[in-house]
Parts: structure tokens; sequence; C-alpha cells
């Protein structure tokens, strides 16, 4: 039996930042969830954990993680599933999720998540590695669309037809951003619209949002801002194509106040109850 | 065709390579398509800026004094250049700097600041500290249990947060008065000395410990895993009568097993 209360996440939940821990755990916000960055928590004890589990107690949680590389050339890195694995049964977190990304190469990693080159080879490698890392912890994994700034000649199929392969070749979910979709196709010029709707449906368990920053020629995500208008729009129509699916505010830089993060959760919130109320 | 790896690797050396002609570069943008408005060798550069940026920011956090003493722009610049011939070789970014101390110690521009290797060295101690497991403090009873055949046989414990740190400096006192919160005078003589010490945590408070010689020396001693016995014999600790209680009072031993 569980040691924390245990329900499904629903609504607008908030990334979990360490500046934030003490108003959560004094004040107790109407959060419905929160979601943490998996490799903070990989030390061998501390506050970090002694604040998630605090939190944990009065809160779902879910697991989202940077570090995995599965979209890497090198083989899985046991050390870091193992790690996982302590830590999700520590935890017991209601998603895990990392990136259609890759972070390391000949067992070197640069952190930060860099984008696959579409083709039959990099979905044959990426499937392998979910299917190697599924059975390995016991769940479904979440693969979340990335933010990309280069695309490669190579690549022979579209971002979502690897997305849609994958889905039918690992049985896994999917964690779609939002914001990460507009950055993309501002980036590489395709139509966040297209990329929507070729989402299975059924298998977006869980929708990000953040804000992005405007370079001179591109977009970059920064998770440094409130979300824009155009991606509030898309996740309108996100949302009336796939359904309340819950949702998450991600801010990893320039943390703000709570009460800014609690606002934006709420805006987010407006959009999920005004489908609940259009059922 | 190239493959996944091969790929992949051009993209690595193209974001570390320091070759002012940018030769790895240039070989990556071949298989990278220009945008609107952007060269392949823009979006590529992209990426140089992000990774090289988080890296020397996890440094910048892991050693902020350093940064405070360096200033800004300096210890970016150092840092970078650590970064771009040091690669993490960990998917966790909290193992990243191990061997930043002994890059500030070969980097010439900073050795106006003779110091800064050992206050980097007490900064990735604290650093690891943060992040080492919960232990419970050693109950001082639990020594007078063993019966008093074996007390030779005794091997003490650190905390498994410790690191033990000596410096030619008062480096404990130069992390001290650039911390945010210090509020009197910055002024340090540097003649005042150097120092013998331990950072390590207990439970969630981080300490930065220092003492005498002896006690150096004694745990030193236990750090090497040298039983009690010998310790009594060779005399290499001094007093053990005095030192072993106000060690263990101190929370500086943090438990102990039988040869
Ligand atoms: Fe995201």
């Amino acid at each position: 039996m569980s040691r924390f209360i245990d329900k499904p996440v629903a609504g607008a939940g908030i990334g979990l930042r360490s500046t934030h821990y003490q108003t959560i755990i004094e004040n107790q916000p109407k959060v419905p969830w929160f979601e943490v960055l998996t490799e903070n928590y990989f030390g061998d004890g501390g506050l970090p954990l002694h604040f998630l589990e605090k939190v944990r107690a009065d809160y779902p949680v879910t697991l989202h993680g940077v570090g995995m590389s599965l979209g890497s050339a090198d083989s899985l890195d046991r050390d870091y599933l193992a790690r996982l694995k302590a830590l999700a049964a520590r935890i017991e977190p209601t998603y895990v999720s990392d990136h259609l990304a890759w972070i390391s190469v000949d067992s070197r990693f640069v952190h930060d998540l860099l984008p696959l080159p579409y083709t039959e080879e990099a979905l044959a490698n990426f499937a392998a590695h979910v299917r190697e890392a599924q059975d390995f912890l016991g769940r479904r994994l979440l693969i979340e669309n990335p933010s990309s700034y280069m695309g490669y000649k190579e690549t022979d199929m579209t971002e979502w037809e690897f997305l849609q392969e994958l889905v039918v070749l690992t049985d896994c979910d999917i964690l779609f951003d939002v914001n990460n979709v507009y950055v993309s196709g501002t980036n590489h010029g395709f139509d966040p619209i297209e990329y929507l709707h070729a989402l299975p449906k059924g298998r977006v368990k869980e929708i990000h949002l953040a804000g992005y920053e405007e370079q001179n020629n591109y977009l970059f995500d920064t998770h440094g801002y409130r979300v824009h208008p155009p991606v509030w729009d898309l996740y309108q129509a996100t949302i009336e194509y796939l359904g309340p699916i819950p949702t998450l505010i991600e801010w990893d830089n320039d943390i703000p106040p709570f009460e800014t993060l609690l606002d934006e959760a709420g805006l987010a919130q407006r959009v999920l109850d005004s489908m609940d109320a259009a059922a | 065709m190239t493959g996944l790896h091969d790929m992949q690797a051009m993209v690595r050396d193209a974001v570390f390579e320091t070759d002012t002609q940018n030769p790895a570069l240039r070989a990556i943008s071949e298989h990278i398509e220009p945008s609107e408005g952007m060269s392949s060798e823009e979006h590529v550069l992209v990426y140089r800026r992000a990774i090289l940026g988080t890296l020397v920011r996890a440094l910048g956090n892991i050693f902020p004094v350093g940064k405070q003493l360096l200033g800004e722009q300096f210890f970016d610049g150092m840092a970078r250049r650590y970064v771009q011939e040091t690669p993490s070789r960990s998917s966790d970014l909290a193992n990243y700097g191990a061997s930043f101390s002994e890059f500030i110690a070969r980097f010439g521009p900073a050795a106006e600041l003779p110091y800064l290797p050992d206050v980097a060295r007490l900064e990735w101690y604290w650093h690891r500290a943060f992040h080492a497991a919960d232990e419970v403090a050693m109950d001082p009873g639990s020594l007078s249990a063993v019966s008093a055949g074996d007390t030779g046989r005794i091997i003490f414990h650190l905390p498994v947060s410790a690191s033990l740190i000596s410096s030619d400096f008062p480096i404990h006192r130069i992390w001290a008065v650039n911390q945010q919160e210090w509020a009197g005078d910055t002024a340090i003589d540097l003649d005042e000395g150097g120092m013998y010490g331990m950072v390590w945590r207990r439970q969630y408070d981080m300490r930065i410990d220092t003492f005498d010689e002896p006690v150096w020396t004694f745990l030193n001693a236990v750090a090497a895993r040298t039983c009690f016995g010998k310790m009594s014999e060779s005399g290499i600790a001094g007093d053990l009568d005095t030192l072993l209680p106000r060690c263990v009072q101190r929370g500086w031993i943090a438990g102990f097993d039988l040869a």
C-alpha cells in the first residue's frame, strides 16, 4: 500500500522549484499536482529529497527527466536507470517522462536536449531504448517533443511521424509540450496544428506550457517567461482536440514568486474547465 | 549517408571546439538545413551557446565564492575554458566540476589569487556534502558496548558527507565573508595563516568546522581506516583520551566497526 495519497493527476499543475519549497509546505496552496526535475533528486540524501517527500505527502507528483538520453547511439546508462527506479520507488510518481532527444555520445554528456535526425535508424534506436527503459522501470514512459533549433538534411520523416511510429513500436505515452511545438514550428516552418492533428488521441497523458524568448531570427525556449498569447491559442486548440489533459506550467529560469505560477496555472485551468463545461 | 553515432559525435565536436577556424562546425553544418534568415552554421551555434552557457552556469552555482572573488566576467571566461577541455562523463550535472579547482591552479590568469584553488576545493566539498546521504549521529554510549579486549580493533568512520581540507590560507574566513548574509568586516589578513577543517552536513545543517593539528592528524588516520590499536601504539594521534571524546561530541566521528 502506498505511503502517500494516491490519485491520478488532473487539472493544471506546477513545476516544483526549490525557491518555493517553504511556501508550499507552509501554505499548502490549492494545486492539483507538482512536477519535479528528476535529476535534481538523484543525490543520496539531503534537503532536496527531504522537501520533495514533504511535498509528496500532500500532492501527487510526476517525474520529468532530461538525462535518459534515449536518442543516443550509445547504449542506455544503466546507472541512470537504477537511480531513476530507486527514486520512483521512493516518490511513487504518477508519470515518468523524458524527451525525444539525445544528450550524450561516447559517454560524454552535453546536458542539453539535442534533436535527432528523423530517420529509420534513429527510430529503431530510440524505440529499442524506450522498450529497454520501460522493461527495466516496469512502467510506461511519457515521451515529450523538444524545442529544436536545427534540422538535419538526413531527416526523412516529420517529427510527428517519428512520434506516431514510436508509440506503435513501444506502447509509450506522449507528453505534448505546446510551447515546444510552437517554438519548433516557428523555427522550422511547420504548422503546429498539423502536428497536433497527427497525435494519437488517448496517448497524450500530459501537456506542458512555458514561455519562450524571441531572438533575432528564431524563438528560444528559456522557460523563463509567462506563456505567450499564440501559445495560449494553440493550447486552446489542443484542449478542444484532445480533451482536458493534465497541464503543467514549466518555469525553470528567473523563477518568479509562487503567486505568478499560481496565476498561470489558473489561466490553464480556465481552459480545461471550459471544456468540462462544454462536454 | 552519415549514421546516427557519427552525426552525434560531429555535433558534440562542433559544440566544444576551440579551433577558431571552426572545422568541426563547418563539418556538421554540411548536414544541417539552413532556414529563412539563418545559415546552417548559425543553427548549430544556437546549441554551442546554449550548452556552454548551461555548463558555465552550473559551475557558477557550485562555485559562487570563486565567482564572487573573480567577478562574473572573469569567472565565466575561465569556466568556459574548463568546459571546453573537460567533457562531462555523468548524466548527472551535479557530478560536473570535480576537477575545477585543479584547473584553476593551472590557469595562469587566476594566479593573482593564490588561495583560489583551495576555495574552489572547499566549495566542491560543500556541494558534495549537500547531496550526500542522510545519516544518524553516533550514539556515544555505543562505544561502551565494545568489550575491553576489542577496543584495539575499532575502526572509526567520518560522517559520509565529510571531506577533510587543509590550506595555507584562511579559506574558511574567505568563504564566510563572501556569503551573501555576511554583514561584518570583509577584510582578511592572508598572513593570519592556514586552516585545518572538515566540510560536512549534520542532518540538514551544512558545516565548515575548523580545528587544530592534533585533531587533523587524528581525523586523517580515521579517514585512512587506521584501527584504534594502531593509533595508540604509534602515537600518531597524540592524546587519544581527550581527542576521541571531543571528536565524537562534535559529530566528526559518525560511527565505527570492528576490524
Ligand atoms: Fe516541456
